[in-house]
């Protein structure tokens, strides 16, 4: 029931944060977020890349759960594979797959913490890892994070994360040798399974905070 | 006649002195030129077989022993980064160092380029349908669908001339599973504010000298770095070897000044002050140390410190002599000269002879000792009684014909024994209580005899955690599981491992297995790269297949020309070999898990192994070997164990052997069962007593208590001895003639057993455990042996 739960969430938050806040920030975005505990989700990914003759596509499913685990599988055009849960990265390409401490590859750590903190609502990792800023309103809000790390920077200019109310629906990341890729997601409509304990989005209090 | 015998005695005087000189001038003479050492593999057992062998080797002097992990600690974390960056730069120019790592990857440009160049040879992934129409087209799509990601910036500048992949199918192979956290550039731990690095000393692990001096330059290189507020710590096993031989010197020589000093002062006191009589008495201390150390020095070729730690001990024990003769000797006034001698000869050297003889056989045991450092003990100590007792016997009588003439302290400890031999007795029913209570509480307790090679270390708890910490920011496992391979040559050993790392491969997709590191990861055998280096395409079908392969592709044939140039180059180029790597960045990391063989032994592989979240199950990867030829699988800790343990059992049936030859001397000796009973009571009454209360307080018993319990066996029936002299003087008197007892004798007891449980107390002081075991043991245990020896075998009065 996560689609159900994450929309219904969703829906419910943002209208009662758009209601009751003019000015839509960081703390009321991530709360709203972390309300949703898990879900599912496809998505396409178009990069441009200068050196190439055409856009790269793919599309795949996405998948989270709180506190800290996200998957990205890639279906076509190949499977692949990409799993963090908690520190650990594990990759999977056809038959070989390897793990890894995230924290150990920073280059794949920044892209992987700013959908996972996005996704989880995890306001700490987010300020542990970007200078985040939000503009918009809690219906259509966009969250931009530039890399805190001085060396990242070079690599990475930002990550933009588009949503409305407590849905994630773009990640643009814009790399610092003018590529960049966007990735549309679209929550799965099909009742998927997963969902961990719902929260009530009516009471926030009873609901399980985000982690640290 | 008479003449000519008086001089012949007194050239066998002469000569047996003249003897002694040149002995004790020889043996000073091999003392200084001794070699000294104080690493603990000396405690690690005598590996029996040649597998076991290769696992003391890597412990001793691998590549584990070579690691110096390294923490900077203290100021702001860019304070840490740019003293990291720049400290690990000025390691790495020192040249005392073949590799400095602290996660900034600028300094790999060398090695990235040898692995680049050599990609064709190394690359895992190359094979012949890797380079047909398919597999290049994948391959391609692969790689290229890492561009426009961070990750993809490595791959970025060389994708036009490495396509498919393999600089990124290297690196996947050679990235460890558990590599330190990242930030900044620079390795930090994960739990503390510290920036961690690690290094590997050019010097071998075993030459604790080098070691040494490795360490002082890591030292001296960070001291910038400290004047900015900033903290060094090191840790490793070469820093710990380093630090505890430093310990076992510093100690060694404050347990030697110390036992010297209250030795003295306990010989002044006893003697009355005269210095003429305390010179005297540490004749035979000082010429069974120096016949102890040139004894093991000729044996072992050095000698450990652990060895000279316990050889203060034995100034407690040779002083005995000493004091026994210089008291038992004292002639009575009026009498001629020299009849204290002969009186001495004739009534006390049996006794002290037997003592001797007991002693060695009791020592003799750790002579067969799996542990080269036990039997270092077993003759230092047996060559040291044995010249302190041939001193005392030979040059004494001559140096001190009617013993010393003080009473001092004397009078007081032979009234002190007196009393004790005058109420002791009264409590033999209650001490055969205890002695009883002490035999159940053994028989009750679960064994004992549980102590670990761990606790023969000297290094403390907090520098332990110290070291698991930094282990584990690191990443750096704890030598835990190898698996070694063996093959008559280096292209056979990178066989092997290549068929063991197929069979690993699998336990890691399964998850059982998080990774593992492996020479032929490396290097690769001769035939493998053969095998990849024929799959590679003449120019005219690699340009038909690509031109295929890349067909409505992102990226076009025409632009890989690079490409084509460099796998027509690879086509023609030499494999690669362990001397070709020589003076690249890849040989240390080769060289630690490829050693090379010998005319005696078989080149070796090791492929070391890291646990996933759960550990790893020995039995199930033995099985899951069991079809490659020759592969053992070592796992370290237990294996160790379980060695020790062995080495336990063996030392344990030495000891009771050496017990038994006690008896049967004994019995030889005495003809008498009742005399051996009652010699044999007390002591092991002393024993039982102590092994009950270390038991009962939770003490891990190991190898050096059971040297403990040997040496109060020893030690203790010495006393038990004399006290049975003096009961069967006693027995033996002329019918009618009065119950006389020798307060002298008692006296010389007493003092003989003060000045051992000092020397022993010491030692029980010391944070050395291998000396501090042996010091737990013996002080209560002799000091009981005199007390009940009083208790059972007190001598009538009248």
């Amino acid at each position: 029931m996560a689609g159900g739960v994450a929309l219904t969430a969703a829906a419910l938050g943002g209208l009662r944060s758009a209601w009751a806040q003019p000015g839509f920030d960081l703390e009321q975005l991530m709360r709203a977020l972390a309300q949703v505990r898990a879900g599912e989700a496809t998505f396409t990914e178009k990069r441009t890349v200068a050196m190439l003759e055409r856009t790269l596509e793919s599309s795949g499913r996405l998948s989270f759960e709180a506190p800290d685990t996200f998957v990205r599988e890639t279906l076509k055009p190949r499977r692949e594979r990409v799993a963090v849960v908690g520190n650990t990265m594990t990759m999977s390409l056809g038959q070989r797959s390897r793990t890894m401490p995230l924290d150990s590859v920073p280059e794949a750590a920044v892209i992987m913490e700013a959908i996972r903190g996005t996704l989880t609502g995890n306001r700490d990792a987010i300020e542990r890892h970007f200078s985040a800023t939000v503009s918009g309103t809690a219906q259509r809000w966009l969250l931009e994070l530039v890399p805190r790390e001085p060396r990242l920077r070079e690599q990475v200019i930002s990550v933009r994360v588009a949503g409305q109310q407590a849905l994630v629906r773009e990640v643009t990341v814009a790399l610092a040798d003018g590529d960049r890729s966007v990735m549309s997601i679209e929550p799965a409509t099909a009742a998927p399974r997963g969902a961990s304990n719902p929260a009530n989005p009516a009471n926030p209090a009873s609901a399980p905070s985000a982690p640290s | 006649m008479r003449a000519a015998l008086e001089r012949l005695g007194s050239f066998a005087r002469r000569t047996a002195f003249a003897l002694w000189l040149i002995g004790v001038l020889a043996a000073a003479g091999i003392t200084s030129r001794t070699n000294y050492v104080a690493d603990l593999s000396a405690f690690l057992p005598r590996a029996p077989s040649a597998e076991q062998a290769v696992l003391l080797d890597q412990l001793r002097s691998g590549i584990a022993a070579r690691l110096v992990l390294i923490g900077i600690e203290g100021g702001t974390p860019e304070a840490r980064r740019s003293a990291s960056l720049e400290f690990a730069r000025r390691l790495r120019a020192s040249g005392a160092f073949d590799d400095v790592h602290n996660g900034d990857n600028s300094q790999f440009e060398a090695t990235g380029r040898f692995l680049f160049d050599h990609r064709y040879l190394l690359s895992p992934a190359v094979d012949a349908q890797r380079f047909g129409v398919e597999g290049l087209r994948t391959a391609i799509e692969e790689t290229t669908s890492l561009l426009g990601t961070p990750a993809g910036a490595m791959i970025k500048p060389v994708i036009l001339r490495d396509p498919t992949g393999e600089t990124v199918r290297m690196a996947e192979a050679m990235l460890p599973a558990q590599a330190p956290r990242s930030d900044a550039g620079v390795w930090v731990s994960r739990h503390a504010s510290r920036a961690v690095l690690i290094a590997t000393t050019r010097a071998d692990g075993g030459d604790l000298d080098a070691q040494e001096r490795a360490l002082r330059l890591l030292r001296s290189s960070f001291a910038p770095f400290e004047a900015q507020g900033l903290r060094l710590i090191v840790s490793g096993s070469g820093s710990f070897a380093v630090a505890s031989r430093a310990q076992i010197k510093a100690e060694v020589e404050r347990l030697a000044i110390a036992g010297g000093v209250a030795i003295v002062a306990l010989l002044l006191l006893a003697f009355g002050g005269s210095l003429r009589t305390l010179v005297t008495a540490l004749l035979p201390v000082a010429t069974g140390v120096l016949a102890g150390i040139a004894a093991v020095s000729l044996v072992f070729g050095n000698v450990h410190g652990v060895t000279l730690g316990f050889g203060t001990t034995l100034i407690g024990e040779a002083v005995d002599y000493a004091i026994y003769y210089l008291i038992q000797a004292r002639s009575a006034p009026g009498t001629e000269r020299g009849a204290g001698a002969r009186h001495w000869i004739d009534a006390s050297w049996p006794t002290v002879r037997l003592g001797l003889w007991t002693s060695v056989c009791g020592f003799a045991a750790l002579l067969f000792s799996g542990f080269p450092g036990l039997a270092q003990l077993g003759v230092f100590s047996i060559a040291g009684l044995v010249a302190a007792a041939l001193t005392t016997r030979w040059v004494f009588t001559r140096l001190a014909p009617d013993g010393a003439p003080g009473m001092g302290l004397r009078r007081h400890l032979g009234a002190a024994v007196g009393w004790c031999t005058a109420v002791l007795p009264r409590l033999r029913w209650p001490l055969v209580a205890l002695t009883l209570l002490a035999v159940f509480t053994l028989a009750w307790l679960p064994t004992p005899w549980r102590g670990d090679l761990g606790a023969l270390s000297p290094v403390g708890a907090a520098k332990m955690a110290l070291d698991t910490e930094l282990r584990a920011d690191l990443g750096a496992s704890d030598a835990g599981t190898l698996v070694a391979v063996s093959a008559a040559d280096e292209a056979g050993a990178l066989m092997q491992a290549e068929a063991v790392g197929a069979r690993l491969d699998q336990l890691v997709d399964a998850g059982q297995l998080a990774g593992y590191e492996s020479p032929a990861r490396i290097l690769p055998s001769p035939a493998t790269q053969q095998r990849r280096r024929a799959a590679l395409p003449d120019r005219d079908s690699l340009r038909t297949r690509l031109a295929e392969a890349t067909r409505d592709g992102p990226l076009p044939a025409a632009r890989l020309d690079g490409f084509i140039d460099d796998v027509q180059a690879a086509r023609a180029q030499p494999l690669l070999t362990r001397a070709a790597l020589r003076g690249t960045p890849l040989a240390g990391a080769l060289d630690a898990l490829l050693v090379p063989g010998s005319a005696e032994r078989p080149w070796r592989a090791l492929l070391s192994l890291q646990a996933g979240a759960r550990p790893i199950d020995a039995a199930q990867l033995r099985k899951a070997l069991a079809d490659v030829p020759g592969a053992r699988v070592v796992a370290i800790k237990p294996e160790l164990d379980a060695l020790y343990a062995r080495y336990l059992r063996e030392a344990g049936v030495q000891a009771l052997l050496g017990a038994l030859a006690v008896c049967v001397l004994l019995a030889l000796h005495l003809r008498s069962w009742r005399r051996l009973r009652r010699i044999a009571q007390p002591v092991a009454a002393a024993v039982l007593i102590v092994l009950a209360v270390l038991s009962a307080s939770g003490v891990a018993l190991g190898i050096l208590h059971l040297v403990g319990l040997l040496l109060t066996v020893a030690i203790g029936s010495n006393y038990a001895l004399f006290f049975d002299q003096i009961r069967d003087q006693q027995e033996h008197r002329l019918p009618g003639s009065p119950v006389t007892i020798d307060n002298d004798t008692l006296a010389s007891l007493a003092l003989a057993n003060l000045t051992a449980v000092i020397s022993f107390g010491l030692l029980a002081m010391s944070s050395i455990p291998a000396l501090f075991a042996i010091g737990q043991v013996v002080a209560p245990g002799i000091l009981l042996s005199l007390l009940l020896s009083a208790a059972f075998i007190a001598p009538r009065r009248g």
